[in-house]
């Protein structure tokens, strides 16, 4: 549907604009020695019913879009468009002169009028050709709209799937490895065996459930995070220790979701599991001036060769935070010879 | 011909408790398994191996300080080797290395009984388990080695890459010079230079692999052969084909 017919309140002002038109080409012919009233009665009822014609230029924009015609083309289309719209201004002309001279009153005026066509009819040209590089404009700019409509849509949709995939990660070797751990038990302990499915479901349950959230409070985070631990220290026994230092007031903050529990995944992974003897992971989590800062650090073994999948974890929460808080959150992983650090500082949001 | 299953001696090498005691309780069942060791990361299987001799080893892939692989590197010539480990992705490796079997964690007692029965059809041909020619396919899939394993008998030497001076060709072996010690090895010169970047070692002589960074000139003698003056003053022999190896690189 043409934009201009599909809306009255467009076609009306379209119909006035020509309207308008008119009166200019009246005065255009009053200088060629008519009177006004006769200059009007000549030109607007053809010229209104011209407008509709030079509606067509809209197929015309739409047969030979811009971007994929090319110059030549175009100009040809518009050319040949030109002159069968001036041919049929023409039979519009012809009828009406005819109409008018049919009348007895107006019959002697009729041969003034006649003098005009070819005037008449440059201008009628001229219209259809103002008329089809308006909608060649117009078309042009409503494709750049979509074009950035489009393109913000995108964004949107990316950032979402992003966030999605990002967050939707669990080490699927943590849970043969739990798995594993949980078989050993039932032959040897099996209240430690239902206590460890108890953990394994509870982590899943929670990691699935907040995964969708936008934002978990630390607290939520913290418990998860002690799940996780749990389950781990079944696994490493003595060799894995933990100790928390944790402010009052940091529980209410919210996060996005699995931020922390990732830094001790790898924490454990790569320093823990490559220590003969174990070691201690420190958790310190600090609120000051609106902002927390969240810290994990473990010991290594320093000739360790660096394992498949060092990194990956952390750049997982680093671009996650990246698109939730852009440059007001940040992640640093500071190596030291003996052991592995790694910082987020981020703003404390709370519902209250 | 008796029907009584070839006795099998196992050592088990995983570094977490419980992994080693589902494996031990599924052995347990096992007619003629006798578990003689349990070892808790690779120093104490490849000192389980010197001293126990097992027929078999079930080894972990990552444990701390020696992975599974460089532990098979050090001792696969005299024991059977089959991996646990929850990833799949050392499997082709594994096949590589000539491993009997691959077991994926959480470990079934079905698998382990399959696994089992393949050791003891090779210990009744009383087949040797990895042959020396395969070794080489023992490093990391992720690039060069930087550093080198040498058995001692129940010890091991690790040995970092940037401190090996040079390595020389010694009939079946190669011997490692790194900080004025020498560390012998069963593996040939050519297996040696696949481990070791080759931006780093270069082989100057059919029996000599040169770290570069250890060269300080290269001489004439008398008889007008070329030799390799290194930053210690030694002296190594230089072959044509070397001389073009080394001049290419300078």
């Amino acid at each position: 549907m043409h934009p201009i017919l599909a809306r009255l309140e467009r076609l009306a002002a379209y119909l006035g604009l020509w309207c308008v038109i008119g009166v200019l080409v009246g005065a255009v012919l009053t200088r060629q020695g008519l009177t006004w009233p006769e200059a009007l009665v000549q030109v607007l009822p053809p010229l209104l019913l011209y407008s509709f014609i030079c509606l067509s230029a809209w197929y015309v924009c739409r047969a030979m879009p811009l971007a994929t015609s090319g110059l030549p083309g175009v100009l040809t289309a518009s050319v040949v468009a030109a002159s069968v719209a001036g041919g049929l201004w023409l039979l519009l002309n012809e009828s009406w002169l005819a109409t008018l001279e049919s009348m007895e009153a107006l019959g002697p005026v009729t041969a003034r009028f006649r003098a005009q066509t070819p005037l008449l009819l440059a201008i009628s040209v001229i219209l259809f050709l103002l008329v089809l590089s308006v909608h060649y404009v117009a078309l042009a700019v409503e494709a750049f709209r979509d074009a950035e409509r489009q393109q913000l849509e995108l964004k949107v949709l990316t950032r979402d799937a992003e966030l999605r995939a990002l967050r939707a990660q669990i080490d699927p070797h943590f849970l043969y490895n739990s798995l594993n751990s949980i078989s050993a038990l039932t032959g040897t302990d099996p209240p430690a065996a239902r206590q460890m499915c108890l953990l394994l479901a509870e982590f899943l349950r929670t990691t699935l459930r907040v995964s969708t959230q936008e934002s978990i409070t630390l607290a939520d985070e913290l418990t998860l995070a002690d799940r996780f631990l749990s389950i781990e220290q079944v696994r490493f026994g003595q060799r894995l220790q933990v100790e928390r230092r944790i402010d009052d007031g940091v529980a209410e903050c919210r996060v996005p979701p699995l931020v922390l529990q990732p830094l001790l995944e790898n924490a454990v992974a790569h320093g823990i599991a490559g220590l003969i003897d174990g070691g201690t992971i420190r958790l310190d989590i600090t609120r000051r001036d609106g902002r927390v800062s969240i810290s994990v650090e473990n010991p290594r073994d320093p000739d360790a060769l660096p394992r498949r999948g060092a990194g990956v974890g952390l750049d997982n929460v680093r671009r996650r935070l990246a698109i939730v808080f852009g440059g007001a959150a940040r992640l640093d992983a500071i190596p030291g010879p003996e052991g592995f650090r790694v910082a987020i500082d981020l703003p404390c949001a709370s519902d209250d | 011909m008796t029907d009584s299953p070839v006795p099998v001696r196992v050592a088990i090498v995983d570094d977490e408790p419980l992994a080693r005691a589902v494996l031990r309780e599924f052995l347990s069942s096992e007619p003629g398994v006798e578990v003689v060791a349990e070892c808790a990361n690779g120093f104490e299987a490849v000192k389980a191996v010197s001293e126990l001799a097992p027929d078999l080893l079930l080894l972990d892939v990552q444990m701390p300080k020696l992975d599974g692989f460089e532990v098979l590197d050090l001792v696969g010539r005299e024991v059977a080797v089959v991996f646990t480990t929850a990833y799949d992705q050392y499997a082709l490796r594994a096949f590589d290395v000539h491993a009997v079997d691959y077991l994926l964690k959480p470990v079934s007692a079905e698998r382990l009984s399959a696994a089992l029965a393949r050791v003891r059809e090779r210990l009744g041909r009383g087949e040797r388990f990895t042959p020396p020619a395969t070794m080489a396919a023992a490093r990391p899939a992720e690039g060069r080695a930087n550093r080198v394993l040498v058995r001692d008998g129940a010890r091991v030497h690790v040995i970092p890459v940037d401190k090996i001076d040079y390595v020389q060709a010694q009939d079946d072996y190669v011997c490692f010079r790194s900080e004025g010690k020498d560390y012998l090895k069963e593996q040939t010169l050519a297996e040696t230079e696949e481990q070791l970047d080759p931006a780093a070692f270069v082989r100057i002589h059919r029996s000599y692999l040169l770290n570069l960074s250890r060269l300080a000139r290269v001489d004439q003698d008398e008889r007008e052969n070329r030799v390799a003056v290194l930053t210690d003053g030694r002296r190594l022999p230089v072959s044509r084909a070397g001389y073009a190896r080394l001049s290419e690189r300078l």
